[in-house]
């Protein structure tokens, strides 16, 4: 005779197990949200800085938190993220940068939500290669589980560039890791940005830039929880030297948002070399 | 897997890029004087790479920037930069200094 079932205790148990999953399981791929920006070969030159701003507008996004350009607690829904940018060219082949960032939730006021500091250079000079090389090395710590419950994550990007003609070629893969809060113990993620620019006119040019995250290198999520994103874009140079950067996102997959809107500013100007001018010979420095 | 070869695929690009270090280009001069671009025409062949260096006699800091060409290099009062370009289709490239908007706007010409 079968024994009477409890309903009750079943969907506890259903509850208990559907949690230990979520904890068990790595969130679904991401995008780093707060930068939706392709880098170049090219590098902040020697004795330049450059103030920047980016900023992006979930139009239409996720209402659970962990899903869509969320990585925490926040649903992605009607969030502003918002970031300050110095970088400085401290050699003719090298930049460091200091980020903050910042993030709106719909119906809230703007919060702290992490700072990175990055380094990024170029290798030898270009034209040397087939395809200019570059690279990016960037350290993120937030203690901000609502926007990301990783609390500190290193970042590696070679960049890769090839200008045909008016138009230039731009990837930079990303390879991240987590060194503390959740996802410390995984491997290595994988996620990309890259972008094609044509160069039709200083104040307005067209472009396509491509964003995603795929997961784990060595195991990628489903294609459904991974992120993937197409902007077309327009960018150019405004009077006083003011550059823009403006594009409509739309995402390619389940987990992805479905409309983002993002814009970007940044303003360069000399402001002194603390360094010597790079030997024609460097490759590196 | 995919990864792994795509990054034999960019290891295999860059040393075919290495080998090819050694080839032969053509260098060009412009020089900036009294406050504008010498010669302000500079005529190339197309199909070419070339370097251009870039001398700067003034006293002002300059940046000399292409926006066709994707090129922009500071270039410090008494110093000169050398900017590397790829073989050139027949057309007009323009170059100007970014930091003094009255200067005259320079083309280069590959014929």
């Amino acid at each position: 005779m079968p024994r009477p079932v409890n309903r009750a205790s079943n969907a506890a148990l259903r509850r208990l197990v559907l949690l230990g999953c979520a904890v068990a399981l790595p969130c679904a791929a991401q995008v780093d949200p707060w930068e939706f920006e392709v880098y170049p070969y090219s590098t902040t030159q020697r004795g330049m800085a450059e103030l920047e701003t980016d900023n992006a507008v979930v139009v239409d996004g996720h209402s659970a938190g962990g899903e869509g350009t969320s990585s925490g607690t926040v649903r992605s829904q009607g969030m502003l993220y918002n970031s300050y940018e110095i970088t400085y060219g401290l050699t003719d082949r090298i930049e460091a940068a200091i980020y903050l960032n910042m993030a709106q939730p719909q119906g809230s006021g703007l919060q702290w939500a992490g700072d990175n500091l990055r380094i990024r250079g170029r290798l030898l000079d270009e034209e040397t290669l087939p395809v200019d090389v570059g690279w990016y090395l960037e350290l993120e710590w937030h203690k901000t589980p609502q926007f990301d419950d990783a609390t500190r994550e290193l970042e590696f990007r070679p960049i890769l560039e090839k200008d045909l003609g008016r138009f230039s070629v731009m990837a930079n893969p990303k390879f991240e890791k987590v060194l503390a809060g959740a996802g410390h113990g995984d491997g290595v993620e994988f996620g990309y940005a890259a972008g094609v620019h044509y160069r039709w006119a200083r104040s307005l040019s067209p472009g396509l830039e491509f964003y995603g995250g795929s997961g784990l290198i060595d195991r990628l999520d489903p294609m459904a929880q991974q992120s993937h994103y197409v902007f077309p874009v327009i960018w150019g140079e405004l009077p006083r030297g003011l550059e823009y950067n403006f594009g409509v996102g739309y995402g390619l997959t389940r987990n992805s948002d479905r409309l983002i809107v993002k814009f970007n500013l940044e303003l360069e100007r000399f402001v002194g070399a603390m360094l010597k001018a790079s030997s024609d010979r460097a490759w590196l420095y | 897997m995919r990864i792994k070869n795509l990054m034999a695929i960019g290891l295999l690009m860059i040393s075919c890029g290495m080998a090819d270090t050694g080839s032969v280009k053509i260098i060009l001069e412009i020089r900036f004087e009294n406050h504008r671009f010498a010669p302000q025409t500079l005529t190339v062949a197309a199909d070419t790479p070339l370097e251009i260096r870039v001398v700067n006699l003034s006293r002002e800091r300059i940046e000399f920037e292409s926006f066709k060409l994707n090129r922009e290099k500071v270039v410090e009062p008494g110093a000169s930069v050398v900017v590397k370009l790829p073989a050139l289709r027949a057309g007009t490239y323009d170059f100007f200094d970014d930091f003094h908007q009255d200067v005259p706007e320079g083309a280069i010409v590959a014929r």
